[in-house]
């Protein structure tokens, strides 16, 4: 076996062996499992609780002021607002402000006239949809109404206003809306693992020079065998986590896939094209590579464990910053905007804006090309750049080093 | 087998570290490297170790340039430190295999070095649950498990109490033994003067002195007198600056050249109530304080 093997074996050795790093993969695959098969577990009540359920509904009160709209507002409500026990009510409204507040009634309303009304409600959510809903039924009953009295027979005024425009859409690209979640959940594993996983590599080089294990270690193994082993050795634990947490919820859910029913939101998730989990390899691969070597080289600059905090800071608020860019660009719908392409293409940025880019829009393939190619040869460069800063680092004790006079160091060794 | 170090030197930015050092050691003796803190060293042991290149010069192993692949080297570093929260046997296994080990060879290097320093107790326990001194014998298996060709050991003795020391004294006679060529770095001359055969002395980056050790102290000049006698004071007022006062019964005295001796001691006895009259021989701590000191120093002594 070669030296970079025995070094890759024995720091493989070391997560394997890492009791916090077995815990907390089997914890986040039982916490999967326990969220994939709470359907199944749970529709046991749920089946018994479901006839129940509708007494159960929030209490929407309804107040008009002519008697004569009373009840075809309360039929009109009563459709629309499925969601709730809709109740006429002819209390004063401080009455019905009183049973909104005490809880008795969610919200209601209080018609003042045919184009107008008040909205009583405790708390306004921010996904509040009741006064759009409530707009609309009362838009067309004034429209019905319009029309009757300018002579039009009522069933012809009831078939114009349920008049049905057909649409369909023929999406060329990709459908965001479907692709949003599982982008999401990969853009947000990407940045944890090569943040921890980063972080780790520059304690374990910082220990081990603070330790002194280094003075046997330099004079035993090339240091580049040493950083790449190591970096290596973490990016397939970092790996083998993924792949752990993403198996297991696939295979979980295809346990439990009848039992999820028709929950949009899972069921896009793991309706992902398994072209983007390819990419999702590359890329994370690639993006850790880069950002572990920067945090080796960091970590070999300092003398004692506690220097790494400060001394790392630089590379992971550059990572933060690029994550920012990708997650304000993925939640405002555009991420092909000018900035994104940029990102796309610088090492640092590149992992995460590409891939976005590719799970949410239509990027051609020489752009996706390119910038893999760059990333590659970046790789490369930054791994070499850093074996270098690690040779000449960690024989470096005392005061952190100034980074000038460690490229001066590099660049002459 | 023969190792050299020839003409070798180093800065370090615009800090000469090491300059035109030149030393043989051979296989099957000892030799001992000395200086202060700072003298160049370690430097001179990782540039032999190849942790980084010299800017001139070169390491020869009998006349030819060093081939790392085929010459294995032990090193025992002044700062000494391994894992600590790792198990013992897989750490001194990782390092034996490092240096060109197969797994089982290294298992059953490891677990006979582990057996003859009577650590074999502690083989698949923790390092940082072992004493200070049990840590340091760790150590010295990680230099020595893979049978190196040349033992480098810095300051080997540090920490050990005096049983163990017996032990790594013992230890290192064998590596001797075995024609070995063992490399000493040390600050305790006594360890120095038991068992290296040669010297060289670095003081600032440059050999001050270099040689056999028993050459060394013949060479070195027979020009003073050691005086023991109950009344000083009367040798001190006769002598003047010549004379140097050590303790209240001991004195120095500075003869003008090696030739003088038999006068000298001659009207000391006949003259004075004297103890005890020899030439002064010097240790190997005179000789190193006397190349290795600061010249201030030794123009003060002078």
């Amino acid at each position: 076996m070669t030296q970079f093997g025995k070094i890759l074996k024995f720091e493989l050795k070391y997560y394997i062996k890492n009791k916090v790093f077995v815990g907390v993969t089997v914890f986040l695959v039982l916490a999967i499992a326990a969220v994939m098969f709470f359907p199944r577990v749970s529709g046991i009540f749920t089946k018994n609780k479901k006839s129940e359920s509708s007494s159960e509904l929030s209490v929407m009160l309804l107040k008009t002021d002519s008697p004569e709209l009373t009840e075809l507002l309360d039929n009109a409500f009563g459709e629309a607002f499925t969601g709730y026990h809709v109740q006429t009510t002819s209390d004063s409204d401080s009455a019905i402000q009183e049973m909104i507040t005490s809880g008795k009634a969610e919200c209601a309303f209080v018609i003042t006239g045919m184009t107008s009304y008040t909205y009583y409600v405790n708390n306004l959510s921010m996904y509040d949809q009741n006064t759009s809903i409530a707009d609309s039924i009362l838009q067309n009953i004034c429209r019905m109404s319009a029309m009757v009295s300018a002579g039009v027979p009522e069933e012809q005024a009831g078939s114009i206003m349920s008049m049905e425009i057909k649409h369909q859409t023929e999406n060329l690209g990709k459908d965001q809306m479907q692709n949003y979640w599982y982008t999401y959940i990969m853009i947000f594993a990407l940045y944890m693992v090569i943040l921890l996983y980063g972080q780790m590599v520059a304690t374990n080089v910082a220990t081990e020079k603070s330790s002194r294990a280094m003075e046997v270690l330099i004079t035993s193994a090339k240091p580049a065998s040493m950083m790449f082993g190591k970096v290596i050795a973490s990016c397939l634990a970092g790996l083998f986590q993924l792949v752990s947490v993403f198996g297991s919820a696939i295979l979980f859910y295809s346990l439990n896939k009848k039992h999820w029913g028709d929950n949009p939101i899972v069921a896009s998730i793991f309706d992902m094209p398994p072209g983007l989990l390819v990419y999702m390899l590359i890329f994370f691969v690639l993006g850790f590579f880069i950002y572990a070597f920067l945090y080796g080289a960091i970590g070999s600059t300092a003398s004692k464990l506690e220097d790494i905090n400060t001394s790392v800071m630089p590379v992971t608020m550059l990572f933060i910053i690029a994550f920012v860019v990708v997650m304000y660009s993925f939640g405002s719908g555009n991420v092909d905007n000018t900035l994104m392409k940029i990102c796309s293409y610088i090492p640092f940025t590149s992992s995460m804006a590409m891939f976005t880019r590719i799970a949410m829009s239509t990027v051609p393939w020489y752009a996706i090309t390119a910038s893999i190619a760059i990333l590659i040869v970046s790789v490369i460069g930054i791994g070499i750049l850093s074996a270098k800063i690690y040779r000449v680092g960690v024989l470096l004790y005392g005061t952190t080093p100034k980074f000038g006079a460690i490229m001066k160091a590099v660049w002459k060794a | 087998m023969i190792l050299e170090l020839r003409d070798i030197r180093k800065s370090f930015g615009s800090k000469q570290v090491l300059d035109q050092i030149s030393f043989q050691a051979e296989g099957g003796k000892a030799f001992g490297l000395l200086g202060r803190n700072g003298a160049g060293k370690t430097t001179s042991i990782r540039i032999l170790m190849d942790v980084f290149p010299a800017d001139g010069g070169s390491v020869l192993i009998d006349g030819q340039p060093i081939n790392y692949k085929k010459v294995r080297i032990g090193y025992l570093p002044e700062e000494r430190g391994l894992y600590p929260k790792k198990i013992i046997i897989d750490q001194l296994v990782y390092f034996a295999e490092l240096k060109g080990m197969n797994h089982k060879a290294a298992v059953k290097a490891a677990d006979y070095w582990l057996e003859r320093l009577g650590m074999a107790e502690y083989r698949n326990k923790r390092l940082d649950t072992l004493s200070k001194g049990n840590q340091q014998k760790i150590q010295l298996i990680t230099a020595l498990a893979h049978n190196p060709d040349i033992v480098i050991l810095d300051e080997p003795f540090s920490g050990l109490d005096p049983v163990n020391a017996m032990l790594l004294k013992d230890v290192v006679k064998e590596q001797i033994a075995q024609n070995k060529v063992v490399l000493f770095s040390s600050h305790q001359m006594s360890y120095i003067e038991e068992f290296c055969d040669s010297i060289a002395i670095l003081n600032s980056g440059k050999i001050v002195l270099h040689g056999d050790l028993h050459d060394v102290k013949r060479n070195y000049v027979r020009d003073r007198l050691v005086v023991r006698t109950e009344r000083p004071e009367n040798i001190i007022a006769d002598f003047g600056k010549r004379c140097e006062q050590i303790d209240d019964c001991t004195l120095f005295i500075q003869l003008a050249a090696p030739e003088e001796k038999q006068s000298v001691m001659q009207q000391l006895t006949s003259a004075y109530d004297i103890d005890e009259i020899k030439v002064f021989e010097p240790s190997l701590n005179d000789i190193f304080v006397e190349y290795a000191g600061d010249k201030t120093d030794k123009e003060d002594r002078q």
